[in-house]
């Protein structure tokens, strides 16, 4: 779990991509905002996690339409990746060659196109806006490999921006009901924990990035917050039993 | 940099040219010129206005289905960049759109030729109806009963008359 700032704002979820097979950044930042992500490759070869995992991602610095705030717009998971029309011909060439194949690159002609905030995503199960076009729904399923729930979250129809999601777990705006998480918990097969970012953000998919490994949360981060999302993501390797006992009950509330 | 058309008459939109309009509902329009844009804040429909491409192509007076077409298209699934294919698609560029504006002008040739068949059957059905300008309509019966009858000569007896 990394805390950065991206050009002096903590809005790290706005200028970033971050999923299991590879990060997009956006350019105009400092160095040491493109150099914390590569760090975050290194420190992982080194510790001792599953296979699976231990792929390098390549890291991409791109724009958007000419923009900076890709990690709204764009919306992926280790499959597939998802841009927005306003996307230039040039930047979705650049993406497709610097991108795994693996990893389907598709430009989407759809209404709403801020992807990031309309779709909220991990590699099995997507939260999707309510006012999405059908064909946009099909080509989350078949590009994403993933099911497609429509969903709002604490009312609010903007799912990608209000929840950080991974394949361990999500953290969702801080006035989702109880009854909600329950739901959304079911949906998404995964533990689920309604919590700020930042200060107190309410805004969680725009304050901070994560996949199954590691987080970036903007450096306005409390400590509080941040053991939330420790616990939340199962970032931290080691901890003492007792604590993660007590932290499991309190957990085990949002499975059902 | 990507050459658009214009909604109003179908041209090829360059860098620097026309005005884009987008509406409430998220729809862009582009117009290549003032004239497209004013058009457009008319309510005028292009498909009935006479020199736009989509008045000719919804009255057929311009080639519409095609293969040559569907090389032209907005694909929203790149390919990695690949050298040799991307020399073999300019090369191919050119012979495409050589071959597909020389498929447009025999297109338009065929629709200008004289259709001979129309023609012919306009002729018939003209002669059928106005013979009457050249033949009297009684004349026909007479024509119809005409029959071959062998004809004797009175030569012998004239002569004899004029000779006395």
């Amino acid at each position: 779990r990394i805390e950065s700032k991206f050009r002096n704002r903590s809005e790290v979820g706005v200028f970033s991509k971050l999923t299991n097979a590879y990060c997009l950044v956006a350019i105009g930042g400092s160095e040491n905002f493109y150099s914390f992500t590569s760090v975050l490759v290194f420190m992982f070869e080194n510790s001792a996690f599953e296979s699976e995992l231990a792929d390098v991602i390549p890291i991409v610095k791109t724009s958007l339409g000419g923009t900076r705030i890709i990690g709204r717009l764009c919306a992926g998971n280790k499959n597939g990746l998802l841009v927005p029309h306003t996307t230039t011909d040039q930047e979705l060439q650049h993406l497709r060659n610097s991108l795994p194949d693996s990893v389907v690159v598709q430009r989407i002609e759809e209404r709403l196109s801020a992807l990031g905030n309309c779709i909220a995503c991990n590699d099995h199960v997507a939260l999707a806006h309510t006012d999405l076009d059908k064909e946009t729904e099909e080509i989350i399923a078949d590009v994403l490999g993933v099911e497609v729930f429509r969903q709002t979250i604490a009312g609010n129809i903007l799912v990608g921006s209000n929840c950080a999601l991974s394949n361990r777990g999500g953290i969702v705006h801080p006035h989702t009901s109880v009854e909600d998480l329950d739901e959304l918990s079911t949906l998404l097969q995964v533990p689920l924990v309604a919590g700020t970012v930042n200060r107190g953000s309410e805004v969680i998919g725009a304050g901070m990035t994560v996949n199954d490994w590691t987080a970036f949360c903007g450096s306005d981060t409390t400590a509080t917050e941040l053991s939330v999302i420790d616990s939340i993501f199962k970032l931290r390797e080691a901890q003492p039993s007792s604590i993660v006992d007590e932290m499991r009950k309190s957990l085990i509330d949002t499975y059902v | 940099m990507r050459l658009v058309k214009c909604w109003f008459c179908s041209s090829t939109i360059y860098p620097g040219h026309g005005i884009q309009f987008v509406r409430n509902d998220a729809k862009i329009f582009r117009f290549c010129r003032s004239k497209c844009h004013k058009n457009f804040k008319m309510k005028r429909n292009p498909r009935k206005v006479k020199w736009t491409k989509a008045y000719r192509a919804a009255h057929g007076k311009d080639m519409t289905q095609d293969k040559s077409f569907e090389f032209e298209k907005k694909r929203n699934r790149p390919e990695r960049y690949d050298r040799n294919v991307t020399e073999d698609t300019l090369k191919a560029i050119k012979k495409i759109d050589k071959i597909r504006s020389s498929r447009e002008a025999q297109h338009i040739n065929k629709r200008l030729k004289p259709n001979k068949q129309k023609i012919f059957k306009s002729e018939v059905k003209e002669i059928d109806q106005n013979i009457s300008l050249i033949k009297a309509p009684g004349s026909y019966q007479q024509d119809s009963e005409k029959m071959k009858v062998a004809v004797s000569t009175n030569k012998s007896v004239q002569n004899e008359a004029m000779e006395e």
